[in-house]
């Protein structure tokens, strides 16, 4: 049975299933976690508790819904000598994640050509399956870009030097290592460079609704009314292939070290292992093709607004990972001790002070970025002390799937749909109409009710909260 | 839809169901679903061919290989794949071969990306009623 700890948490005890090493932790209200409960999820936490060498806690953000092996919105740290680590716990798109640009625009500035933007950025910026890129890479540029990720693009005129402080890791994993992603991967991902992605993966034209935190927003460079530009994508053929191989290998290595697991979506190998250190160098490649993508895009942004309705600056509010693992120092049990910390389908939130921030947020904490689903609205959040000491400084990454693909689709038409939209003042442009109804607002939890027990619980802080008016949807 | 395989609910991906008179038409049948989920294979011609060999460490891992191999094919070589023979099946080895053409932007409509196949609930079962597969994929 799981206890209710107070108006935002839910343990898991060990007791719950046998194998289970820790107590897994669920945050969420009465209404999320019967919503939760309808699916695998709780299983799936307490099925991640059984892994070995985890510290803390298993833990599920709000916005968590039944995943592979892990549950999407799922949070593990593992020891870095005794513990494992499990290419499932960062899932297939190792990456995907979420790019906030702020405009210099007033809705007021943008609103009557408003449809030639959508369009310019739709023709610039391809999107939905099967999409090639515009540019392919050779081989050895390839290499260049899994090893430096953003970093390559702002080398090659994609954007500008400023940017690089103001993405998760400066843009850039160190230690990828290209020569461990398979040719497959290579092959699956050099085409698709500067491509949306379909499926989630949007580009949204938002304004900022509402401001929470006044002096938080001002240095985020946010402010009432101000147009923004949300980008949500990963690290398409390339991430998955690598997620793909690396199961296999795993899977093997399981078998090598002695390691049994409940899933088989849950493999994994010891992080000191060749395997373990092996997917880690491979997976960082794989999560700086995946900025080197945003940072594509960002660049296809800006042009588009300056064709359209002039130089809007539209400065990086921060670009944040959703599906990745980390070597990071938190306090435990009074010491200090470096974990990796698997997030998938969760979002890194750093407190004011900490070291790998950028100087300008170091007085202000880490920008959190939550997507909302399509034509609802998204939040920025900010990172919080609370968060070191029992997220492993994590926090949800979104609005969580409620309804499947199907069942979307069934209940609304795509001209519903649209017609719903336009009279919220919402343009959309999709690929395909079933990617539309599929992505309708209403298959996903509602994400002000995952943001308000992020912000109950005080794992991160609300700051802003943006609503679209245009959408770009695979 | 197609007697041999169905489409199954996931809440945030979908599955695949297929089945055979053996194991080796149930994966013959899961590839065919796989493929119909990516693009309309209405129009797809089956005039060019891709030679396929794995071997893997039990029928679990030979079926997610099976289709990954078919994936691949697809999303790194754009190579649409519609007829499947499966010329050698045995314990965790299968040689095929893919039939189809290369994936063109002007001829062929593409439906659905498909990230990976994984290993979630995955079935594979041979019993006196003939082969039964079950795997998700990840969308």
């Amino acid at each position: 049975m799981i206890k209710k700890l107070n108006d935002y948490r839910y343990i898991i005890p060990t007791s719950y299933k046998q194998g289970m090493r820790i107590e897994g932790l669920i945050y969420a209200n009465d209404d999320l976690i019967r919503q939760i409960e309808k699916d695998q999820t709780k299983d799936q936490v307490a099925n991640v508790a059984t892994l070995p060498g985890l510290v803390g806690r298993s833990l599920a953000m709000p916005d968590a819904h039944q995943g592979y092996g892990f549950c999407i919105g799922g949070v593990a740290a593992a020891d870095l000598e005794e513990g494992v680590v499990s290419a499932g716990g960062v899932g297939f798109d190792i990456n995907c994640g979420v790019r906030l640009l702020a405009s210099q625009f007033e809705e007021k500035d943008v609103r009557q050509k408003l449809e030639q933007l959508l369009n310019q950025l739709f023709r610039d910026i391809p999107c939905g399956t099967g999409r090639k890129g515009l540019l392919e890479v050779t081989q050895s540029e390839l290499d260049n870009v899994l090893r430096e990720g953003a970093q390559w693009a702002v080398k090659k005129k994609y954007g500008r030097e400023e940017d690089i402080a103001r993405i998760e890791d400066y843009g850039r994993i160190p230690d990828a290592d290209p020569s461990l992603v398979s040719s497959r991967a290579k092959d699956r991902g050099h085409h698709q460079l500067g491509t949306l992605g379909s499926g989630n993966h949007f580009l949204e034209i938002q304004i900022v609704r509402e401001v929470f935190e006044e002096e938080v927003a001002e240095k985020f460079g946010l402010h009432k009314d101000q147009v923004v530009v949300l980008i949500h994508s990963g690290s398409r053929g390339l991430g998955h292939q690598v997620c793909t191989d690396y199961l296999d290998i795993m899977q093997a290595g399981m078998r090598k070290y002695g390691i049994s697991v409940i899933d088989r979506q849950l493999a994994c190998v010891p992080i000191t292992s060749k395997e373990g250190q092996d997917y880690l160098k491979a997976m960082a490649a794989a999560a700086n093709f995946a900025f080197a993508n945003r940072q594509m895009m960002t660049h296809w942004v800006r042009e588009g607004f300056q064709r359209v309705v002039g130089n809007g600056n539209l400065n990086i509010v921060y670009d944040v990972c959703h599906n990745i693992a980390k070597n990071e120092e938190y306090e435990i049990d009074g010491t200090k001790k470096r974990v990796l910390v698997h997030r998938k389908g969760a979002t890194r939130a750093f407190p004011k002070g900490h070291p790998v921030l950028p100087g300008e947020l170091q007085d202000v904490g880490q920008p959190v970025l939550i997507p909302g689903s399509m034509g609802t609205c998204s939040y920025v959040l900010v990172g919080t002390e609370q968060a070191m000491k029992e997220t492993f400084g994590s926090s949800c990454h979104g609005a969580g799937r409620a309804k499947s693909r199907t069942q979307a689709k069934k209940e609304t038409t795509a001209e519903e749909l649209l017609r719903d939209l336009k009279g919220k003042g919402i343009l959309v442009k999709g690929q395909t109409r079933s990617g539309l109804t599929e992505e309708k607002p209403d298959a996903y939890k509602d994400v002000s009710q995952v943001v308000e027990v992020v912000h109950g619980a005080g794992i991160a802080k609300k700051v802003a909260k943006l609503v679209p008016i245009a959408v770009m949807k695979g | 839809m197609n007697s041999h395989y169905s489409i199954l609910e996931h809440p945030a991906d979908i599955g695949i169901e297929a089945h055979g008179k053996n194991l080796k038409e149930a994966f013959r049948h899961a590839a065919v679903a796989l493929m119909s989920v990516i693009v309309d294979l209405s129009n797809v011609e089956a005039r060019e061919s891709r030679e396929v060999e794995l071997s893997s460490n039990d029928f679990e891992q030979l079926l997610v290989n099976w289709l990954a191999e078919v994936l691949y094919y697809y999303d790194g070589q754009h190579f649409v794949g519609k007829e499947f023979t499966i010329k050698r099946f045995s314990s965790y080895k299968l040689t095929a071969t893919i039939k189809g053409e290369p994936f063109s932007d002007t001829k062929h409509r593409s439906k659905l990306d498909v990230k990976a196949i994984t290993y979630h609930q995955i079935v594979v079962r041979e019993d006196n009623q003939g082969g039964y597969v079950k795997v998700f994929v990840d969308i």
